[in-house]
């Protein structure tokens, strides 16, 4: 039988991973073995065929990312994100029907893409870029489950479980540290963003929560060290207990008063 | 007696592919279109501002789900766990319509998010026709399969696209969803005749039918849902109406995406030849 044909699955196994591997690693070998299936006519060759889908696709994704990573397109340019896309691509394979779920490891990639190293930044601002995407499509903590009671029972608990609560965060929210003021990098490349553009690197580093309020407004908000300590002890399922071991700088009723009242926590289990 | 939660679930006339840009237009105005086409694969997270949107819309208008991620022309297995959030969408949306395309998406679990060509052979119809059974059985309910624009041919090619369709017609008790615009651009990229593929296609099974404008490249032509429709492409519209009768279409705007008026004086242009026919 011709290599060509397709009569059965791994027929069309064979040509689909062929395909695939044409488009996404288009080196003369892929290509050659993939126009082995293709007709070529003297309007459009073989390799001009594949290239065509290949574009469709690697434009696609691009667009998707382009909307994810807007600040980093722009701090890029246009040519420079492509042409890293392409290569990102290659490394790390979309594994989700979804785009929306594709292009979480590309702040780690940026951090090792040669022609931004200059822009030592720029992977936390991709992280940041990534965490608000995150936050935009989580789930409504209208869902949280059945364990999870409303904060106003905090007064029921006596004091003898109290070091067993664990407190609730809204599921959007991820914590993000950087060496670098990446929120007002973030902010100066906003499009609507009106004043001086100019961010000094040594305004210095930035903790802060990325996360999204119940009424679906998008938030970032910056941390001080006892609340970075304090958000990252319950997103890390800590109990009141073991928060209270922590060494704060100010009074651990301040400090959770304060996350209460922002609605960044809403709730708490006993469990 | 129904036990739809929504007032609105049937479609009629020429609707619209909801896209993000045009959200607030339509919360705002309540603009009187008929119904909208949502991106299937954009609202399958388990929530967020996507899926609240959608539901509001939903409120005002009913929708058809329209993917890309089924990848019914893959050798993969059927994703389940995409299809279990197809179906829960699918619950909590009551769309009209649920469809996908005669494409394949993705191969050894890597996903390319783009619609594929693959042989049209004996093999690919009667595998082809039991992933869409499956899918049927799975999701309760009949889908629609629309024809892809396609800028290749295959050696193991055994049957034209339309002869293929038949075939699907034939094994499943699947719906078509037709586009008219990826008929004529892969009528010029392979040069065959539009005209007899329609003629080919069981009109009975014609639910819905897709419209677009494509980009003339040096020597193909290129589906970028970024233009007006075309004059070819209306003009096989009109024969594919006077064949299908009035059925209800959609104009897809994806790239370059106008204002809201635009688009929809598109779709009322649609909506006139509809009429002649109904």
């Amino acid at each position: 039988m011709p290599f060509n044909q397709v009569q059965s699955l791994s027929d069309l196994k064979k040509l689909q991973e062929t395909f695939y591997d044409a488009i996404f690693d288009p080196s003369s070998n892929n290509i050659k073995q993939a126009s082995t299936y293709i007709i070529g006519t003297e309007k459009i060759s073989e390799a001009q065929r594949l290239s065509i889908y290949r574009d469709s696709i690697l434009g696609g994704i691009t667009a998707a990312l382009t909307h994810i990573y807007p600040v980093c397109v722009k701090l890029l340019g246009e040519k420079y994100f492509t042409h890293m896309v392409a290569g990102y691509l290659k490394k790390f394979p979309s594994e989700s029907p979804d785009i929306g779920n594709y292009g979480e490891h590309l702040p780690a990639y940026i951090a090792e893409f040669k022609p931004a190293k200059e822009l030592v930044y720029l992977s936390d601002v991709a992280q940041l870029e990534w965490l608000w995407h995150k936050a935009f499509n989580a789930p409504s903590d209208l869902s949280s489950s059945p364990e999870q009671k409303p904060l106003s029972e905090l007064q029921n608990i006596s004091e003898q479980n109290l070091p067993l609560v664990k407190f609730c965060s809204v599921s959007s929210a991820n914590l993000l540290t950087s060496l670098y003021p990446i929120q007002r990098i973030w902010q100066v490349n906003q499009h609507d963003f009106q004043g001086d553009h100019s961010v000094s690197l040594d305004e210095g580093g930035v903790s802060l929560v990325i996360w999204r309020c119940a009424d679906f407004g998008m938030r970032i908000d910056e941390l001080n060290e006892d609340e970075t300590k304090f958000l990252s002890a319950v997103l890390n399922c800590a109990s009141f207990g073991q928060i209270a071991e922590i060494d704060f700088n100010q009074g651990l009723d301040e400090i959770v008063q304060r996350c209460i009242q922002t609605g960044l926590v809403i709730g708490f289990t006993t469990g | 007696m129904s036990t739809s939660k929504y007032k609105a679930n049937s479609i009629l006339g020429a609707g619209l592919g909801l896209r993000s840009s045009h959200y607030q237009e339509v919360f705002n105005t309540k603009p009187d279109v008929p119904w909208f086409e949502l991106l299937s694969d954009n609202y399958m997270a388990e929530g967020g501002l996507p899926l609240v949107r959608a539901e509001k819309i939903r409120e005002d208008y009913p929708i058809t789900l329209h993917g890309v991620g089924m990848s019914l022309g893959s050798a993969d297995p059927l994703d389940m766990d995409y299809l279990g959030r197809l179906k829960t969408l699918i619950k909590r949306l009551e769309p009209t319509y649920v469809s996908d395309h005669l494409a394949w998406v993705s191969i050894s679990g890597k996903h390319t998010h783009d619609l594929l060509p693959f042989p049209y052979t004996d093999f690919t119809v009667k595998h082809i026709s039991e992933r869409i059974n499956q899918v049927q059985d799975f999701l309760g309910q009949e889908i629609l399969v629309e024809n892809p624009s396609s800028y290749l041919d295959f050696h193991s090619t055994e049957m034209t696209e339309w002869e293929f369709i038949q075939g699907i017609a034939k094994s499943t008790d699947c719906n078509l969803l037709m586009d008219i615009n990826n008929i004529y651009v892969s009528a010029v990229n392979h040069d065959f005749d539009p005209y007899e593929y329609l003629q080919a296609i069981p009109a009975d099974r014609v639910k819905e039918i897709h419209l677009a404008g494509y980009e003339k490249m040096d020597n193909y032509l290129f589906d970028t849902h970024g233009y007006q429709v075309h004059p070819p492409v209306w003009e096989l519209y009109k024969a594919a109406l006077n064949r299908f009768g009035a059925t209800p279409t959609l104009i897809e705007w994806d790239t370059d995406i106008p204002d809201f008026p635009t688009l929809r004086a598109e779709a009322l242009k649609a909506e006139k030849l509809i009429q002649e026919v109904a």
